[in-house]
């Protein structure tokens, strides 16, 4: 189904996943590839297991794969615990991005810099050298160094939250960055900002997925892809117009679209 | 859901203090009675004021019944099956550490308080006590050029004794409770510290309490007194072998502060906890109380509480001085079958006195972890303030986190507020954690750490680490 | 003859009905005739006020209470402990219906015979003491139910025990106002048990009121099935020994309950409030808060314990106990409780004690509001929390207005 094809090694390929949780089954079979450079966007309803996507390629426990294959650059990683996903470069911003008291934000995002980093080889910062590197990350999101002296996301609004998830992403530089609802509850500047810290970070080499319900952020970054989930399935895919379309008609149409697959 | 397994693995951890010094003893027959403490005073050349404390402690002792109320549940203690003094065999007066038998300084350089001259540790000065006896103070010459006394209560008997008469029991009377009367009776050794009138005291003093024998009681007995305009930061730590039986523990600490002078307190507690199964372990039944005596005087405890089979622990402050200060900042963490209860009191009475409360309470495996607590507002307390936060985090479904504060008031113009929570560490969080690449045991810890943060950025910076060293090694196992 | 000697002589056999029951509850008694003072929710009652309210001359029958008219309702349906007849009221969607002696010795019996813990002294005295006549039991079911008031209440120099059942069947909505009233120098024991089953809901009120120098000694024991709702707004003042001790025990967890409590003491009274929520399975709710006010040379106290075991996961609990003092002589003890051993709850209590907001009283003093009368505004609003969520009652300004003067 998917054009742009490069002959080279794709980042990430899911197989026929079915995924369930707590016995409900919510994930009945979805094929997604995605190549280096590449930016997909998934579309669909609540409830339509677009964020059960993300939570199985990052490795929620709360989340059983039945059948099918996640690949991520030739490598299966289905039995790999969340922590070994990450620092081999695979990023889930989360929808909504938890709360932990007590831990400070800078803290744990030095830990899990250099945990990226320690995988990659990379000589480990020492919190100096962090310093410098995450001031130069925070002009992405705009955000104040204060933020780091806090505990994770604790008291954050809604638009710091997801600021905060956009700056995780910059550190850890991640080779598929999964961004789920990123665009909720932001008002239109907060929007700008992480959309304009999200093209800062894509980049040839990465792939990137927008899961969203709205036109907007599709408007501020630019998918070669744009699929339609409906009920645990992809229903259909195309490029940005495909967006357009639906953010035209509705959802409603794709409700035709499922009963027809 | 998260795997409970794994959680508990990662706060499992084997006691590394778990050793046996070897050597000879000086134990005296096992038992209690007049005759026993006689001997004791008598080991020790003690005045005769001192023996009539202890015998008075005894008989009031003797009539006193074995509290129940802290919902313990343990194998009745048997007084007469307790040897009350035992010491290592040494040459006569040590008058140096050269003379110290070498396997005492080794037990000590193992448990990472090294002693001699050259390896001791800067800027803190340690009284190594080894079951009942005191082997060893360093930097005694450089704090008395400051007029401190820093030395073990035995040597404060008979080098300070005014101080002794004067202050010992003033705080916690004999007839306190059973623990504290049976310490009075029995106590061997201790520390004892003296900081004169405006002086700060130059560095941080520290007591080490060394179980070694697995059938003697420790009974020891800590006094610091602060002069007008004084301060004085002391920390204790304690260590102990593992015994398949339980030892008793049962301490008095005793602060005064005068006017101005300040105390801060701080307690890392590592006692030996018992295996899994609950077998073994250190029974710590210990008074602690502190008397803001002065205007504007502040007490503050700090306590990181992971050892011990059962602890028993309220350290306390008196709030007699206008505007005077009590504080107690506690961590306690329980696992397998231990059982812990421990809490504080705020006495105000003084006008203005103000106190602060913050306890973390964490349970895992079996155990169960209360906070216990009283703030009392005096009639004449007006004007004062108490904050209190309880918090606990459980780990497992096995565990149990208890909350019982005691607020008393007869003050109308003072405030009191208590808040209490429960949480977990919850699956989600975990996750987020990990989704950013760290790993679960140091997720686990990095939350434990966090949820003691509060706590931990009271203790004095040495010791900061070293609790959260403690706490992340208590965190640390195998995963899976 | 007297409550104590009544008991000690073993003169009780009231009815030979309720005699088992009777005869438990007495010989426990004799054992101890007082509460054991080692007792942690007796530790502070002060006893002699505990003995002289047992001091009454025991009294079989009931009298009509006197009601004020801001405690009428003039909708609800009236009942008093004492002096019902045997009723049965039937309308085509709903019945009340009275529960008969066989029935009701059942389910005591259940509560304090074949029990596994300890019945209260509370209760055994209560049960001791209970005639047939002042004993009542009905079983409500149905659906647009009226809303109900029932009176206890004792008469002047007297001692008169009453005990009251209400079974609230599946699915029923009720709203009920308890109302009990003390004469000058008496005493009342009062019993109610509450049995609410799956996903019935009582709005309960319960407005205690003495004349001083009456006492009160009212336990309230609740049993909700999963699904119920359970609403408890009570007031308790102007007694010179109140003891309110609650008891709900949510028996499958899965229930809601709300708690709105308030107690007053002046003079040299000692009123008090001991609650003990338990959730015996998961994904209860709990919504507590308890006021208290302690004039004079008064004592208060707030016991309230939450008891989460192992099977009781997804709890939701919160209890907040406010307590104003507003003398210098008065005492204020509070004792929140957790007990927890499930580890997926959520679990908060709080407790403060002060006085009255000075930044409001002198907001509202630099306005030109006298100290008392700012005072006066500021515990109307203290007050108005708790009358505002008591179900059936009419004339809440009114009541406001009678318990600030």
């Amino acid at each position: 189904m998917q054009e742009k094809m490069t002959g080279k090694e794709p980042l990430l390929e899911i197989k026929n996943i079915f995924a369930s949780t707590e016995d409900l089954t919510i994930l009945k079979g979805v094929d997604i590839t995605i190549q280096p450079g590449e930016i997909h966007a998934i579309m669909g309803r609540n409830g339509c297991g677009k964020s059960t996507l993300s939570k199985i390629i990052a490795g929620h426990p709360a989340y059983k794969i039945n059948q099918g294959s996640i690949t991520f650059k030739g490598k299966n990683i289905k039995s790999l615990e969340p922590e070994e996903r990450a620092k081999s470069g695979i990023f889930l911003g989360f929808q909504y991005p938890i709360e932990i008291p007590g831990v400070s934000n800078l803290e744990f995002l030095r830990v899990a810099t250099n945990a990226r980093r320690k995988f990659l080889k990379q000589q480990e910062l020492d919190t100096f050298e962090f310093e410098d590197l995450v001031k130069e990350k925070l002009e992405l999101v705009k955000m104040d160094y204060a933020f780091l002296n806090r505990s994770i996301n604790q008291g954050f609004s809604g638009g710091e939250k997801k600021r905060n998830e956009i700056l995780q992403m910059a550190l850890l530089n991640p080779e598929i960055a999964i961004l789920d609802e990123t665009d909720s509850g932001l008002d239109i500047d907060a929007l700008r900002i992480v959309a304009s810290g999200i093209k800062k970070i894509a980049n040839k080499e990465n792939g990137i997925i927008l899961i969203t319900h709205y036109q907007r952020l599709l408007d501020e970054i630019k998918p070669d892809f744009v699929h339609v989930m409906a009920n645990g399935q992809i229903i259909k895919t195309g490029d940005c117009k495909l967006a357009l379309e639906l953010e035209k008609n509705g959802y409603e149409w794709t409700d035709q679209l499922s009963q027809d697959s | 859901m998260i795997n409970e397994n794994l959680v508990s693995n990662v706060v499992t951890e084997p006691y590394k203090y778990g050793f046996v010094t070897d050597i000879e003893t000086e134990k005296i027959s096992k038992g209690l009675n007049e005759e026993i403490i006689r001997l004791i005073s008598r080991k020790k050349d003690e005045p005769e004021y001192l023996l009539n404390f202890r015998l008075k402690a005894f008989k009031k002792w003797q009539k006193m019944e074995e509290p129940n109320w802290a919902d313990l549940g343990y194998k009745k203690i048997d007084y007469q099956d307790i040897i009350y003094y035992s010491a290592p065999k040494q040459k006569e007066k040590k008058s140096s550490l050269d003379e110290v038998d070498p396997k005492l300084l080794e037990t000590f350089d193992k448990l990472g308080i090294p002693l001699t001259e050259q390896k001791r540790l800067t800027n803190v000065a340690v009284d190594a006590v080894f079951d009942s006896v005191s082997i060893a103070t360093t930097y005694k010459e450089q704090l008395a050029e400051h007029g401190v006394i820093f030395c073990s209560i035995s040597e404060a008997v008979k080098e300070h004794s005014a101080l002794i008469e004067k202050y010992l029991g003033s705080v916690v009377p004999a007839s306190d409770n059973y623990f504290a009367a049976l310490n009075s009776a029995v106590f061997s050794d201790g520390s004892f510290v003296y900081i004169p009138k405006g002086v700060e005291c130059p560095m941080d003093l520290s007591s080490y309490f060394r179980i070694n024998s697995g059938d003697s009681g420790q009974f020891e007995r800590t006094l610091i007194i602060a002069e007008e305009s004084s301060t004085v930061s002391y920390l204790e730590g304690c260590t102990a072998p593992m015994f398949d039986t339980n030892t008793l523990h049962a301490a008095v600490v005793e602060l005064i502060a005068l006017d101005n002078a300040s105390i801060k307190y701080s307690t890392v507690q590592n006692w030996y906890a018992g295996n899994e199964n609950g077998v073994g372990g250190i029974f710590n039944f210990v008074t602690k109380r502190g008397k803001c005596l002065g205007k504007k005087s502040k007490i503050s405890w700090s306590q990181v509480e992971t050892g011990s089979a059962i602890t028993w622990k309220y350290p306390s402050c008196i709030l007699l001085g206008e505007e005077s200060i009590g504080e107690f900042y506690s961590v306690a963490l329980t696992n397998n079958l231990q059982q812990a209860d421990t809490g504080t009191k705020m006495i105000h009475i003084g006008a203005k006195t103000k106190s602060t409360i913050v306890s973390k309470g964490i349970s895992a495996g079996k155990s169960s972890n209360s906070y216990r607590g009283l703030v009392k507002m005096g009639s004449k307390a007006t004007g004062s303030r108490n904050y209190s936060q309880c918090d606990s985090m459980l780990i497992g479904d096995q565990a149990s986190a208890n909350t019982f504060p005691y607020i008393q008031s007869q003050q109308p113009n003072s405030e009191v507020e208590h808040e209490a929570s429960t949480c977990r560490i919850s699956e989600d969080q975990l996750f987020y954690l990990q989704s950013r690449g760290i790993e679960f045991e140091e997720a686990v810890s990095m939350m434990v750490s966090g949820f003691c943060r509060d706590v931990f950025n009271q203790l004095p910076m040495e010791f900061a680490a070293e609790a959260d060293k403690l706490l992340a090694l208590k965190l640390e196992g195998s995963v899976g | 003859m007297k409550i104590i000697d009544y008991i000690t002589e073993e003169k009780i056999n009231l009815s030979t009905n309720l005699s088992k029951i009777q005869n438990f509850c007495a010989s426990k008694l004799r054992e101890t005739p007082l509460p054991k003072s080692q007792s942690e929710t007796w530790r502070i009652s002060n006893k002699q006020k505990l003995s002289s309210l047992l001091e009454y001359q025991y009294d079989l029958n009931s009298y009509q209470p006197n009601i004020p008219s801001y405690l009428t309702s003039k909708k609800a349906i009236k009942i008093n402990v004492g002096n019902a007849n045997q009723f049965n009221l039937k309308e085509n969607d709903w019945q009340i219906k009275e529960l008969n002696t066989k029935e009701i010795n059942f389910l005591i019996e259940e509560k304090i015979i074949n029990n596994n813990s300890e019945p209260t002294w509370t209760n055994l005295l209560n049960h001791s003491l209970v005639s047939e006549e002042n004993l009542l039991g009905i079983k409500i079911s149905g659906e647009n139910i009226p809303p109900l008031q029932i009176f206890c209440n004792s008469k002047i120099n007297h001692f008169n025990a009453k005990t009251l059942i209400l079974l609230i069947d599946e699915k029923t909505t009720v709203d009920l106002l308890q109302v009990n009233l003390g004469d000058k120098n008496s005493s009342l024991s009062l019993t109610t048990y509450v049995w609410l089953e799956k996903e019935a809901s009582l709005n309960h009120g319960v407005i205690s009121l003495g004349n001083g120098t009456s006492n009160l000694l009212n336990s309230l024991d609740v049993v909700q099935k999963i699904g119920s709702n359970y609403k408890l707004s009570t007031i308790q003042m102007q007694y010179d020994f109140a003891r309110f001790e609650v008891n709900i025990n949510q028996s499958e967890g899965g229930g809601h309950t709300t708690i709105r409590g308030m107690q007053v003491s002046n003079d040299n009274e000692q009123i008090g409030t001991y609650t003990k929520v338990v959730f015996n399975g998961p994904k209860g709710y709990l919504d507590q808060l308890n006021k208290s006010l302690a004039n004079d040379k008064s004592h208060s106290i707030f016991d309230g314990s939450i008891i989460v075991p192992k099977n009781a996961q997804k709890t939701d609990a919160a209890q907040l106990s406010r307590n104003l003092l507003l003398s210098n002589t008065a005492k204020i003890d509070t004792k929140p409780q957790l007990e927890i051993i499930a580890d997926d709850v959520k679990c908060k209590h709080g407790a403060t004690i002060t006085q009255l907001n000075e930044d409001e009283l002198f907001y509202m003093r630099s306005r030109g509001l006298t100290f008392a009368e700012a005072s006066k505004l500021q515990l109307k609003s203290y007050y108005k929390e708790i009358i505002d969520s008591i179900p059936v009652l009419e004339e809440g300004l009114e009541l406001l207005n009678h318990l600030i003067n």
